[in-house]
């Protein structure tokens, strides 16, 4: 029987993160279908989704050939590379030293790009809008499976992981199709910022574990490793915003 | 083949977005991998070298990067 502590920050993380990435690919996927309808971008985004379903099935059976300890620890330090990374960018943009993502402007530079695109090239702009949304959704799609993979694979938890990373889809795909226009009010940076502290706070424990460390009080070292991130991000964007010339003024 | 070139380099930037960063990761990770494996002193203190020499290198990066924007925007002004 799967204990709740253990799932729930596999699937937090995942649909959170999911969240982000499915967010972005949506934004590229809508632009395509107001340019050219609905037909380039589902045709797109299913064949995109059928090569990551391949990837994932092909990934799967390797992954239980990998020992446990060698797994934790190869997992664990691309969590660090990864969530450290996320949390470095989300503290830079909490702090205004790099700007926040912005949906709407991605959106209308997508749609400028694609009519720009079929212009210079001459071929058919469904199938360049075809081919965007494929692009899209794998490159996005990449990152939500490997965040599964990281969060799942060194505790048995690949299945809830992918429901939390469906589940994030779904809601996505839902509110897109009810607002029908670039999701620009999701909080993206929060999100992000989150997303780094978990994925730092998973990396931790994997890469520690694989290295033979035994944390004291087990899966809960998890919650503190995520508070320790989430302070130490902080601090750094409090301190980042006060050395712009702008803060100085 | 453009798109072979974008996965392998959205994969490449997954995990060395920032190569500075990504280094410091790998040498605190080899760091305490060696305290544990080589000095042979308990597990536990790898880990708490790993836990703070990961926060260090993650609050360093960030005022790094805040630090050349802030030279950056300072030398544009003054040219402006």
């Amino acid at each position: 029987m799967l204990a709740w502590s253990t799932a729930a920050p596999a699937i937090g993380s995942a649909f959170l993160a999911s969240i982000v990435e499915v967010v972005e690919a949506f934004t590229i996927i809508l632009a395509v279908a107001t340019l050219r309808g609905w037909r380039p971008a589902v045709l797109g985004t299913g064949a995109a989704l059928g090569l990551l379903g391949a990837i994932v099935l092909a990934l799967g059976p390797l992954l239980d050939r990998v020992p446990l300890h060698l797994l934790q620890l190869i997992i664990g330090v691309l969590l660090l590379l990864f969530g450290i990374g996320w949390l470095r960018k989300a503290s830079l943009r909490a702090a205004g030293v790099i700007p926040l993502h912005d949906e709407d402007a991605i959106f209308a530079s997508e749609s400028a790009h694609l009519s720009e695109e079929a212009r210079r090239k001459k071929t058919s702009l469904d199938w360049i809008a075809g081919i965007t949304a494929f692009k899209a959704v794998l490159l996005e799609g990449l990152e939500v499976v490997f965040i599964v993979i990281a969060v799942g694979a060194g505790r048995g938890l690949l299945w809830p992981a992918s429901l939390g990373a469906l589940g994030a889809c779904a809601l996505v795909l839902m509110v897109g199709a009810f607002v029908h226009k670039p999701l620009s009010q999701v909080p993206e940076n929060t999100l992000k910022f989150g997303v780094g502290v978990m994925l730092s706070a998973f990396g931790m424990f994997w890469t520690g574990e694989g290295l033979g460390v035994e944390w004291p009080g087990a899966d809960l070292a998890l919650l503190v490793f995520a508070l320790l991130f989430l302070g130490a991000g902080l601090l750094a964007a409090q301190i980042a915003r006060t050395m712009q010339p702008e803060a100085a003024k | 083949m453009t798109i072979l070139t974008d996965v392998l380099s959205e994969l490449f930037g997954m995990f060395v977005g920032d190569a500075r960063l990504s280094a410091a990761i790998l040498v605190v990770v080899a760091a305490a991998a060696g305290t544990i494996r080589l000095t042979g002193a308990s597990p536990l203190a790898g880990g708490a070298l790993l836990l703070l020499g990961c926060l260090a290198v993650m609050i360093g990066a960030v005022l790094r990067a805040a630090r050349l924007r802030a030279r950056t925007a300072r030398a544009e002004r003054t040219q402006g």
